[in-house]
């Protein structure tokens, strides 16, 4: 990184020294970052980012566009791997291990830390083998009938089986935005993953779908750990218990959403918050 | 939700781990192995270039040299049966050859008998008298005088000089006999024998003697057919796109117009050539194998490219340009002719370049229309009969005699090369006149 | 005066109508206070002039060599003696040659009175057509400019009649697709209808025997020829399926790995490379299969205890021609694969998909209709492909299923028929344009699906 570009970048954050808030957990985290550095090329994205998501807690992550949340979510189930010019830095841990380390597999960890994103991108297949396909190529399902249960479990559990029952071998191209978004989570939930991140999911939907798929991430985070990156402040403080705040690259500020959305302790956050940029 | 539905992710994510684990060294190795069908395809694809290119050069390459042989020729009077320098046809029917035998004689006394001064003959290229009638032709004044100079040899002693005759295979097996080769040896060992850059290649026309046959014929035809093809298909296939990208109301018309260009572009070649026998020649009376009646079919051929690539270099200039203009008062016409055009035009050549690239490749039409006739002479206009350099390889790669496969490769190189100058151009255009909006 | 220097004085008449135009716009000008108040500029009312002065004369002139020599030979022709008249077909081609080889001195005897009358004639229309053309063509140009030229006044709206003319001008040119087409069509139609005349269609497309060389020996009994095309179906099927074997899992994959695998640098090192291979021209590749592959296939089959491959086997035919069309399948292909959303990518690398099962499932499936209509215009490309075939597969009309024998295929037998002398009525020459009106339409069909396949593809994906 080029120092004086960085002094500049620097410059703008006159207010910060470090994260506020409670960035680190008490208790055991599913998983946490340790001074995370992101870079594409010669430009740093992220820098030094502290961070635990907790055991089934909704993490919301929010911010100006260009903030890199997005950045940040993606280095969490290393999606990152495959743009050529992105060096991570840093450790990220899943219950203990660094998923940067050469023993980790990142077919396996990704099983573990599923992704859902910003526009639905079902599969140019029929609803049923779009669900099935995470069990299929991951082999972990031996029958057709245990394979049909956990499919139809998936459905039911992204709150689509009433809609989809009676059509699971057509297109699931020809669903609405929000049912193929809702199916997205199903192929999700399909692996049985512990981490579910979320890029916007609502961000092309319209208000009622995004309304439905907010039901369903609060029915989630019963069982399963969400990190969502949402544009909405409203749906932040909607569906989260916690939030943290990016500002240009770097952690602001992070506690409960109540106090993030009442009380913030940071000048930055607070004018985020009270709408005089983003 | 039911307790049973509930535990099926459940019951699946307890064997979970295992099974994973069980099936991920298959998944790496299936990886691994269509990754490699990749590499496997792209090796066979460029080592087939490799061996169709190599195959080209070591064939063709012996093309651009050949063997001479020094001899002292006496241009003779009584001999030739000349008695004034000016009057054609008894240059014509002159006694040329009597020349070249009376200074391989001389060269060569001790050689006697029928059989032998015939071997002895032949050494020589059985057209290498024609050169001695240029020389006397150009230089009047050496009638009657003695000078030494090299004349081209015969193809077998060619060959043999390539090595592609073996020395050491047996008499009988060999187009050449022990007595040739040691008269060869002599002429070697005492400097009389060279091998020379073969000027001939390039100043000949074809010839039914592979050592006297050129391509200069082919080239001029093909830069004949390529002029025509060049005047008409740029600036129609230009004025095509511009129409079609700015002027063209968007109705069933223009969609045809659309569907036709795509069409053509993949219509076979050869469905042209008969296009221009049928309409050119048989209709319009146009003559048979010129490079005119090539050019035309030719342009037919190449306008599709040069269309599309133009529309593609018209599309890539941004409207604000466009509004731009329109905007200080200029006529739509001004706006494409004073903005739109000057930015496209890299663009444009480019496709061209490409089209023209095509169309000196380009054989099957061209047979139809009769290019492929045998033609010694060199074409003067584009109406004279004339043949291509394709046209000429095709020619060329039908005949028996061993020397026409390597001036059939050389022919190849010498087209190859002129495509790869044109193709290097239009990436240099492209390279140079790229911008990003 | 010939054509070419009658287009070189109009060229002329051309830029002195243009120089007078526009001084005559200046001078008018002067009447209404100055050029400011002209309507256009005065190059246009230059221009205006000259498109009087070019467009009547260039029409007339092009369609005066278009045709003159059918209209004088038809005039001839019907004055002729009786006994002339009735000639038909390659007759009368022999007819015309005779009396042109009679007028250039090769020939000094006619063998029949009435040629010198028909030399004569002819001698005296292309006097007359001389002159008619260079005075029809002066006077209309001259005529035309000076009309351009009267029309000239400051209201006169020089500019938007200008581009009126040019804007036409424009429309033409796109306008010769469609000619093209239609041309093509009624080439091949035309004549393939003779031949249907003599030869009945379901001959042509179920007969199994095709032998067109001995109908050139009217005399001979029995040896009207056939014409059953089907040998010539199955060979070009055969030789077009063995390159499509080859090419569409070479090409695809080789596409597969350029744009999943591969890093920027090996990008732009192979596809260069690959494109040299697209940029060779056919002739070369003819040349390679007939010299290098065939016999060096007729070698191993034979190593390995196969005898009787032939020589110009349709299998080395169609191995080359597979290599050839492979850049052509790899760049549509690559195409294709970009055009899928990197969406669809993600969602399967984020449930753990691998780079293969990723492709093998995901993208391959999304890019299908693409990569149809690719392969389509690839099978097009080698039906209609003729040099390789022309130089490596042979000549004789076997009805066969086996890859190492000779076989022969649409484009060789209408290259071969139409080389060398053609007689526009036996049935062997028209042959050859039936069979180019098959290909044509098939190849039409095959690019049209194909066409609409990958453009129906990528409005999916837009």
């Amino acid at each position: 990184m080029n120092t004086s570009v960085k002094d500049t970048m620097e410059s703008t954050f006159a207010g910060w020294t470090e994260t506020v808030g409670n960035a680190m957990l008490e208790g055991e985290a599913r998983m946490s970052t340790r001074n995370t550095d992101v870079f594409y090329g010669d430009k740093q994205a992220i820098f030094g980012v502290d961070l635990d998501i907790g055991k089934n807690e909704v993490l919301a992550m929010i911010g100006p566009s260009g903030c890199g949340k997005s950045t940040f979510l993606r280095t969490l189930n290393r999606m990152n791997d495959t743009i050529d010019i992105c060096k991570i830095k840093g450790e990220i841990l899943l219950d203990g291990e660094n998923i940067y380390d050469k023993n980790m597999d990142v077919v396996s960890l990704r099983a573990r830390v599923g992704m859902v994103f910003q526009k639905p991108n079902p599969f140019p297949k029929s609803i049923y083998d779009n669900v099935a396909y995470g069990p299929r190529i991951h082999g972990l399902v031996s029958r057709r009938a245990e394979l049909d249960e956990v499919v139809e479990t998936a459905l039911r559990k992204a709150s689509i089986w009433d809609e989809v029952k009676d059509r699971l071998d057509q297109p699931a191209t020809g669903l609405s935005g929000g049912q193929q978004q809702r199916l997205c989570i199903a192929r999700t939930i399909a692996v049985s993953p512990e981490v579910i991140l979320m890029d916007e999911p609502c961000s092309a939907l319209d208000p009622i779908a995004t309304a439905r798929i907010e039901e369903l991430i609060a029915e989630l985070s019963e069982n399963y750990t969400i990190a969502i990156v949402t544009h909405s402040m409203q749906q932040a403080a909607r569906v989260s218990t916690r939030t943290a705040y990016f500002h240009l690259g770097r952690l602001i500020e992070v506690g409960s959403t109540d106090k993030i959305f009442t009380a913030p302790d940071h000048k930055l956050t607070e004018d985020y918050i009270t709408g005089r940029f983003g | 939700m039911t307790d049973q539905n509930l535990n099926a992710i459940e019951r699946m994510a307890m064997v979970k781990q295992e099974r994973m684990a069980a099936k991920l060294g298959k998944r790496y190795a299936k990886e691994k192995r269509f990754q490699a069908y990749g590499i496997v395809s792209i090796v066979i694809g460029l080592s087939f270039l490799a061996m169709l290119l190599g195959t080209i050069f070591t064939a063709g390459f012996s093309t651009f040299y050949a063997t001479e042989i020094r001899l002292t020729v006496t241009y003779d009077q009584e001999l030739l049966g000349v008695a004034d320098m000016n009057d054609e046809s008894q240059l014509a029917f002159a006694n040329w050859g009597a020349l070249v035998k009376n200074a391989l004689a001389e060269r060569f006394p001790d050689v006697s008998g029928r059989s032998a001064r015939r071997q002895l003959n032949s050494l020589v290229s059985s057209v290498a008298e024609y050169d001695l009638k240029d020389r006397l032709e150009a230089h009047p004044e050496l009638l009657g005088t003695t000078e030494e100079i090299w004349l081209m040899a015969d193809d077998e002693i060619d060959a043999l000089m390539k090595k592609q005759i073996d020395r050491d295979a047996p008499e009988s097996e060999r187009r050449l006999n022990d007595f040739q080769i040691s008269l060869v040896d002599s002429l070697i060992e005492s400097g009389e024998l060279k091998t020379a850059f073969n000027t001939t290649f390039f100043t000949n026309g074809d010839s039914r003697e592979p050592e006297q046959a050129g391509i200069r014929g082919a080239m001029i035809g093909s830069f004949f057919t390529l002029l025509v093809t060049l005047v008409l298909s740029f600036p129609i296939g230009v004025s095509a796109a511009i129409y079609l990208e700015e002027f063209a109301p968007k109705n069933r018309f223009t969609e045809i117009i659309e569907v036709n260009i795509n069409n053509l572009a993949a219509v076979p070649s050869i469905v042209f050539g008969l296009l221009g026998l049928a309409v050119f020649i048989n209709v319009f009376h146009l003559p048979r194998s010129a490079p005119v009646v090539g050019g035309l079919v030719l342009t037919l051929m190449t306008l599709p490219t040069i269309i599309i690539s133009s529309r593609s270099a018209i599309k890539a200039v941004p409207p604000s340009i466009r509004e731009a203009a329109l905007g200080l008062g200029a006529s739509r016409v001004q706006m494409v002719l004073h903005h739109v055009l000057p930015l496209a035009m890299p663009g444009m050549l480019t496709g061209t370049i490409i089209g023209m690239a095509q169309a000196l490749g380009e054989t099957a039409p061209l047979l139809m229309i009769g290019m492929v006739a045998f033609i010694a002479d060199v074409p003067g206009t584009p109406l004279d009969p004339s043949t291509v350099l394709p046209v000429q390889i095709f020619l060329w790669s039908d005949l028996p005699e061993r020397a026409f496969v390597a001036k059939t490769s050389g022919a190849i190189m010498v087209l190859l090369g002129f495509l790869a100058i044109m193709n290097l151009f239009a990436v240099f255009l492209r390279r140079k006149f790229e911008q990003r909006w | 005066m010939t054509s070419s220097s009658l287009f070189l004085l109009l060229v002329l008449i051309v830029a002195v109508s243009y120089f007078f135009g526009r001084k005559r716009s200046e001078v008018v000008a002067q009447s209404v206070g100055g050029i400011r108040h002209l309507h256009s500029l005065p190059n246009y009312y230059g221009l205006m002039a000259a498109v009087w002065a070019g467009v009547p004369g260039l029409v007339i002139l092009s369609l005066w060599v278009a045709f003159e020599t059918t209209v004088m030979q038809g005039i001839v022709f019907s004055g002729l003696p009786d006994h002339l008249k009735t000639l038909t077909g390659p007759q009368v081609n022999l007819f015309w040659s005779e009396v042109y080889n009679l007028r250039s001195g090769a020939i000094s005897a006619p063998s029949d009175p009435a040629l010198l009358d028909a030399m004569a004639h002819i001698t005296t229309l292309e006097q007359q057509s001389k002159i008619g053309k260079a005075v029809m063509v002066i006077a209309l140009s001259v005529l035309g400019g000076g009309i351009g030229w009267s029309l000239i006044r400051p209201t006169q709206k020089a500019r938007n009649q200008f581009e009126v003319v040019l804007r036409t001008l424009l429309m033409l040119s796109s306008m010769i697709a469609i000619f093209t087409t239609v041309g093509i069509l009624f080439s091949v139609l035309f004549e393939s209808v003779r031949f249907f005349r003599e030869v009945p269609i379901t001959e042509f497309m179920f007969g199994t025997k095709w032998s067109p060389q001995v109908a050139i020996n009217a005399e001979v009994a029995g040896s009207s020829g056939a014409f059953g095309a089907v040998p010539l179906f199955v060979g070009t099927l055969m030789i077009a399926s063995i390159a499509l074997i080859i090419a569409v899992p070479i090409g695809l994959m080789t596409a597969v790995y350029l744009v999943e695998y591969a890093s920027r640098r090996v990008r732009n090192i192979i596809k260069p490379l690959l494109e040299v291979l697209a940029g060779i021209p056919t002739v070369v590749y003819g040349f390679f299969a007939a010299l290098t592959m065939a016999p060096q296939l007729k070698t191993f089959f034979e190593d390995v205890g196969v005898n009787g491959v032939s020589s110009e086997s349709a299998l080395a035919a169609g191995l080359v021609m597979g290599i050839m069309i492979i850049p052509f399948v790899s760049s549509l292909a690559d195409d294709v694969i970009n055009a899928v959303p990197n969406s669809l990518r993600d969602g399967s690398y984020g449930l753990g998909a691998t780079r293969s099962e990723t492709i093998k499932q995901v993208v391959f499936p999304a890019a299908l209709p693409g990569i149809v209509g690719g392969v389509l215009l690839a099978a097009s490309r080698a039906i209609g492909e003729t040099m390789i075939v022309v130089m490596a597969a042979g000549l004789a009309a076997n009805l066969t299923a086996n890859p190492l024998e000779a076989v022969t295929t649409v484009t060789v037998q209408i290259a071969t028929l139409l080389v060398g002398d053609q007689e526009f009525d036996s049935a062997k020459t028209l042959s050859a344009f039936a069979l180019g009106l098959m290909l044509f339409f098939t190849t039409l069909l095959l690019n049209i699906v194909a066409l609409a396949v990958v453009k129906r593809f990528r409005e999916q994906y837009d």
